[in-house]
């Protein structure tokens, strides 16, 4: 409410996004209710945490990732910004330690990972620099793996560090320091492209960004814990032998050899030919990505030099004897050096 | 501890998804837009494990593990376009493309 | 005779020359070139030699005449076993070689089959003999032409047509016959397809035979409605399950369709046998290779329409309109376009008319219930005018292209062989006594006799303008004093009148031909020093002067055979009792024939009662249907048509050879008809004003509203979202990408809450 408030700008944006808080706040009471009296499973997490304070919590939060994306504002609306989220996850982590101090047990893991995973999350959009968010980025890969080893998953909990974390990430990171942009060197912009200082429209994409949010988490709640939650965890206890029952005691006695096991069985059984066809992608893309990396790299100031007649190529040392036949020339203005040899 | 069902997973998976797209509205750096990408995919993917896990079935898993390979391809294409439009530009603003509107 | 070998191998004569055109066609370019007539030749060849030996075996298993009658028939056709008593027919001599089922659509069952029977076996023998003689004539004439391979691939597909429509077992595969040579024909009209009048020519034969096949083609229907089924004659013996079969019972369910299948049946006969008010292609169509217009345009397909009918008779027996709307057609074509004939010039538009007139005889012939008098004269019909075609077509080569005969006279001393040749055909086609042509017209104009004295003397009229426009024409050309036309400015020389195109496209020819023939440049070049002008229709360059041969043995040799027959045809069918109407009695046994005869018979008790003709349709000559009875020798009426072929041929000689002028005079003197009879009595330009013009204009009515109404709409309707799309462009489309994602993912959200909320 507060936001509506302080971004002049986009008072109208705010008080719909109010509105459509108000309205939420009701229903989602009512979904509460609904859980209590009908779901078995539902109404202990419902005592730790109720979804309306999730919602609130959740509406806090998204009130401080306005004021905390990157803008032209003063340090201290983002500060305020911080302090918002920074008060929301405090009261999270109380209310976990409640929870947790009260019955103790893999639940708490839950919450504390989901709780690491998606403050990353934020922060990796609203960190202005792109080599923090990357950073944030990995943590919440870490923080998403703990998640899957919560739900079994640990051959994908690891996959997912190395793939991400291990490939991906750093590929990013490396991305992120050849690509250097020019910037300011003084001024409250210091280091940061403008791009990356000033953030488009942050109120209206939280407020549609919010509103998904809103129609998901009523969706999940309200409208699926009948039919998923509940009901098909114990058809599926009697079908698949080994496999755990969620929220029965049986998690506890579950074999985990089973997992990567039954995993690679069924990847190579059932799914073989989309098994083979994603290592085909990925050799297509390894391929693509080669043809469109290795061009020979031009300095920007080739241009000078070669429209004097000058054919002399300047530029890094990257390969630059490849056959000029084949290869078209990138990154200059030179048209005489874009277009490919007649010959 | 209560038990955890399975909206809880959802609802963690559906936030991040949201984050994702937030960011991806937000930020007008072309790496960073990928970053929310990906954190999109972070999403999906642990709704998936979790419907996996719920539903006794290795489908989920399976699932993300061709998310997994989706997410690598179009990361190493998408971040070597990247640097391609960086060389023509010299930035990473999504903006400076903005005349490929047509 | 379903054991003759070459019934079980009858897939063979259409087969063949079908190979053939596909190997002319698709190795001709490139392999064949100017060998491309060896694969058309060996496979017409062969199914000329399959043919004759077909009906020489049919005549050996056909009783002999003068054993046949009435009561007889039943017992020889039981002793020898040919084809079943088909329910008291008694005389048939046929077999049906089913291959393959063809059309298999609910009740409607076409088979691929053949069917024999002695009106086959002729029909056979016409196209496969003279066309293979045709075949080989054209290898001579087209010598050198461009596009020779495609020449010899059209001819083959145009045999392959053609015998599947004599040879079909059902009116489905007619049909297909049917089109098939139409296709051909149009094809080869067109095969100087640079040449503008070529191509209209071949527009307006396929459009003028749609009018025609439309009218057959709703026949067809009506027949398989009316008797649920197409073939001609049921399978096997005794069953009464054929199309013409049924048509004899009066008392069948579908015998109301008898009123209507006949006039059907007959439009489609009028388009493709070029009768009266669809024949105006058929003058037109000249305008392809010489070889074509007397194979396909003289001697084959035009014949198609009185195959049909004759094939056809039992459905046309019991309707008498027909009968005389075919028979008064017939005369009044046969009349007009000998008039037209008249006072035509060009030697090749000359006997498309004559084509046309004879055509009408024909028609005659069967529309009086004598189809084998029609067919008779087909079949002589077919030597005479293919040797008249032939040899007009050794004149066009030796004239380069030039066949108005005002400008040319006297070339029998260029062309010593040739006219003799020709000679032959005017006699016959004059029907000079004892020619073919005079014995097969005779028993026409006999036979219309019997039915009509105003039919009679419309033919008698017509056979002495017809001996008048023949010689007219033989003492221009041959006789008289030496007139050689200059340099001709005709492309091809098939009448065109266009001098400054046909001049673009014969030097075109010209070119190519010292690019491509590089060793008839010599030969050329000789010619051209007798000559002002280079342009001519032949690449391979024949002068009609001097040390060149005019007359080479491969064009002469067909025309000899031709000739042979043009003169002695008519000993297949003279009218005597003793040893003539050998035609008549062998096609008397063609079920087709046969059972016209019986039905004759069943109508009116008995065969004399028939032949009294005293009511009705009632009708029935005998010898016509090849069936024993009156068959006294006609000597009056064969008198009387010889002289009247010689009075005509006197008159031209005091017209056209005495004195020339004299024929000038008497046009002058009736400037009136001379015109009419010059323009066609415009038949052409009252098509053109009263059915093109009228069309054209509400094609061009249909356009403008197509152009301003529908798609002015059209128009309105893409508008809408065009500026709507234009609006949204310019205020949203702004290249943020990520904007255009919010939309997105808005968009998304309300849907969700729209489903869920």
């Amino acid at each position: 409410m507060g936001a509506g408030a302080s971004a002049g700008a986009f008072v109208p944006s705010g008080s719909l996004a109010v509105a459509h808080l108000i309205m939420f706040g009701p229903s989602l009471e009512i979904s509460a209710a609904a859980l209590l009296s009908f779901a078995p499973l539902a109404p202990v997490a419902a005592a730790v945490l109720p979804p309306v304070l999730i919602l609130v919590l959740c509406v806090v939060a998204g009130i401080g990732t306005v004021l905390l994306l990157p803008s032209r504002k003063e340090a201290a609306l983002r500060k305020i910004g911080g302090a918002v989220i920074l008060a929301a996850g405090l009261i999270l982590v109380a209310l976990l330690v409640r929870a947790a101090a009260g019955t103790g047990g893999m639940g708490v893991y839950f919450w504390i990972f989901a709780a690491i995973a998606l403050l990353s999350a934020l922060r990796v959009i609203t960190h202005p620099k792109p080599v923090y968010s990357a950073l944030y980025f990995v943590l919440t890969v870490f923080a998403s793996a703990g998640l899957f080893v919560l739900l079994w998953a640990e051959f994908m909990a690891v996959a997912l560090i190395i793939i991400y974390a291990g490939a991906i990430l750093v590929t990013y990171v490396f991305v992120i320091m050849l690509a250097a942009e020019a910037t300011p060197t003084s001024g409250p912009m210091a280091g940061l492209a403008e791009h990356d200082a000033i953030s488009r429209e942050p109120l209206m994409a939280c407020v549609v960004g919010f509103a998904l949010m809103g129609v998901l988490l009523f969706v999940i709640f309200e409208k699926a814990d009948g039919a998923v939650g509940s009901a098909t965890p114990q058809a599926a206890v009697v079908v698949v032998e080994g496999a755990p029952p969620p929220g029965s005691s049986a998690i506890h006695t579950f074999t985990p050899e089973g997992g990567v096991q039954e995993l690679g069985a069924y990847l190579f059984s059932s799914q073989l030919v989309n098994l083979e066809l994603a290592g085909l992608i990925l050799t297509v893309a390894m391929i693509g990505a080669i043809v469109i990396a290795r061009r020979r790299v031009v300095g920007t100031d080739a241009a000078t030099h070669a429209i004097g007649g000058n054919e002399t190529i300047v530029g890094p040392a990257t390969p630059t004897d490849d056959d000029p036949h084949t290869i078209p020339v990138y990154g200059t203005e030179n048209p005489r050096q874009k277009a490919y040899p007649e010959t | 501890m209560s038990e955890l069902a399975l909206q809880h997973y959802l609802a963690v998976g559906a936030i991040m998804f949201v984050i994702g797209v937030i960011g991806f509205l937000t930020r007008r750096n072309l790496i960073v837009m990928f970053l929310c990408t990906e954190l999109m995919f972070q999403g999906v993917a642990i709704n998936l494990i979790a419907f996996g896990h719920y539903h006794n079935h290795l489908g989920g898993q399976a699932f993300v593990i061709f998310v997994l390979v989706i997410a690598a391809a179009e990361a190493s294409l998408a971040l070597g376009l990247v640097v391609l439009l960086f060389r023509q530009r010299a930035t990473l603003d999504a903006d400076a493309w903005r005349e490929l509107k047509g | 005779m379903q054991d003759l070998w070459q019934i079980e191998y009858s897939f063979l004569i259409p087969l063949l020359p079908l190979i053939g055109a596909c190997i002319a066609g698709f190795f001709g370019a490139r392999l064949l070139k100017g060998q491309s007539h060896w694969p058309i030749w060996l496979g017409v060849g062969t199914s000329a030699v399959i043919s004759i030996t077909l009906l020489v075996a049919m005549l050996g298993q056909s009783h002999p005449a003068d054993h046949v009658d009435a009561s007889q028939g039943v017992a020889a056709a039981a002793e020898i076993g040919i084809g079943p008593a088909r329910d008291s027919i008694e005389i048939n001599l046929s077999a049906t070689k089913n291959y393959f089922p063809w059309i298999s659509i609910g009740n409607f069952n076409v088979n691929w089959g053949y069917f024999f029977d002695p009106l086959t076996a002729v029909m056979l023998c016409v196209v496969c003999g003279i066309g293979f003689f045709i075949c080989v004539f054209a290898a001579g004439y087209m010598k050198g032409e461009a596009g020779y391979f495609r020449f010899f691939a059209y001819l083959g597909l145009f045999i392959f047509m053609m015998t599947n429509l004599v040879m079909g077992e059902n009116l489905i595969m007619l049909y297909l016959g049917w089109e098939g040579v139409g296709l051909c024909s149009y094809l080869l009209i067109g095969y100087y397809y640079d040449k503008p009048a070529a191509r209209e020519a071949a527009k307006k034969a396929f459009l003028v035979n749609r009018v025609g096949d439309f009218g057959f083609g709703v026949g067809i229907m009506l027949c398989y409605l009316a008797y649920g089924t197409v073939s001609y004659f049921g399978q096997g013996a005794g069953t009464n399950t054929g199309l013409l079969e049924m048509a004899l019972n009066p008392n069948h369910e579908g015998s109301w369709a008898l009123q209507y299948i006949p006039f059907l049946l007959m439009i489609g006969a009028f388009g493709k046998s070029a009768q009266f008010p669809l024949y105006v292609w058929l003058p037109d169509a000249m305008e392809g290779p010489t070889p074509v217009s007397a194979l396909i345009h003289a001697a084959t397909m035009v014949t198609a329409g009185v195959y049909m009918i004759a094939r056809c008779s039992t459905l046309f027996l019991g309707n008498d309109a027909a009968l005389w709307t075919i028979a008064i057609v017939g005369a009044f074509t046969a009349i007009f376009a000998a008039s037209i004939a008249l006072r035509q010039f060009d030697l090749k538009k000359v006997f498309a008319y004559s084509t046309v007139s004879q055509l009408g005889f024909m028609f005659v012939g069967v529309g009086v219930l004598a189809p084998v008098a029609g067919v008779f004269h087909l079949v002589t019909h077919a030597f005479f005018k293919a040797l008249l075609f032939l040899g007009s077509g050794v004149v066009m080569h030796a004239m380069m292209g030039e066949l108005d005969l005002r400008k040319m006279s006297g070339l029998k001393r260029q062309l010593p062989i040739t006219r003799i040749l020709m000679l032959i055909g005017c006699l016959a086609l004059a029907g000079f006594p004892l020619t073919s042509g005079y014995w097969s017209k005779d028993e026409i104009v006999h036979s219309a006799q019997g039915r009509s004295l105003l039919l009679y003397v419309v033919l008698s009229v017509t056979a002495f303008l017809t001996a008048y426009y023949t010689f007219r024409l033989y003492f221009r050309v041959f006789e008289g004093p030496e007139v050689i036309p200059p340099a001709p400015v005709g492309g091809h020389g098939h009448g065109v009148h266009d001098a400054a195109d046909a001049h673009a496209v014969a030097s075109a020819a010209a070119v190519q031909t010292q690019t491509e023939h590089e060793s008839g440049i010599d030969e050329h070049l000789a010619t051209v020093k007798h000559q002002s002008a280079v342009a001519h229709d032949h690449g391979h360059g024949h002068g009609h002067h001097g040390d060149h041969n005019n007359e080479p043995m491969i064009m002469i040799i067909p025309l000899v055979v031709l000739a042979i027959g043009a003169l002695f045809a008519g000993v297949l069918n003279l009218p005597t009792h003793t040893f003539g109407h050998k035609l008549g009695h062998f096609l008397g046994q063609s079920p087709s024939f046969s059972m016209g005869y019986f039905k004759a018979q069943q109508a009116n008790g008995d065969v004399e009662a028939a032949l009294a003709g005293a009511e009705g349709h009632a009708y029935i000559d005998p010898i016509p249907f090849g069936q024993p009875g009156e068959s006294e020798f006609h000597l009056l009426p064969l008198i009387i048509g010889g002289a009247i072929a010689i009075a005509g041929i006197l008159v031209a000689y005091l017209f056209h050879l005495q004195d020339r002028a004299r024929a000038e005079r008497l046009a002058a003197g009736m400037p009136g008809i001379s015109r009419t009879l010059e323009a066609k009595y415009w038949v052409d330009e009252i098509y053109q004003a009263g059915i093109v013009e009228p069309l054209r204009s509400l094609a061009r009515a249909f356009f403008l509203i197509d152009r301003f109404v529908v798609d002015g709409l059209v128009w309105a309707v893409s508008f809408v979202p065009m500026l709507s799309g234009f609006a949204l462009k310019l205020t949203t489309q702004r290249g943020y990408l990520q904007g255009y994602a919010a939309v997105m993912l808005l968009g998304i959200a309300v849907t969700l809450m729209v489903i869920f909320l």
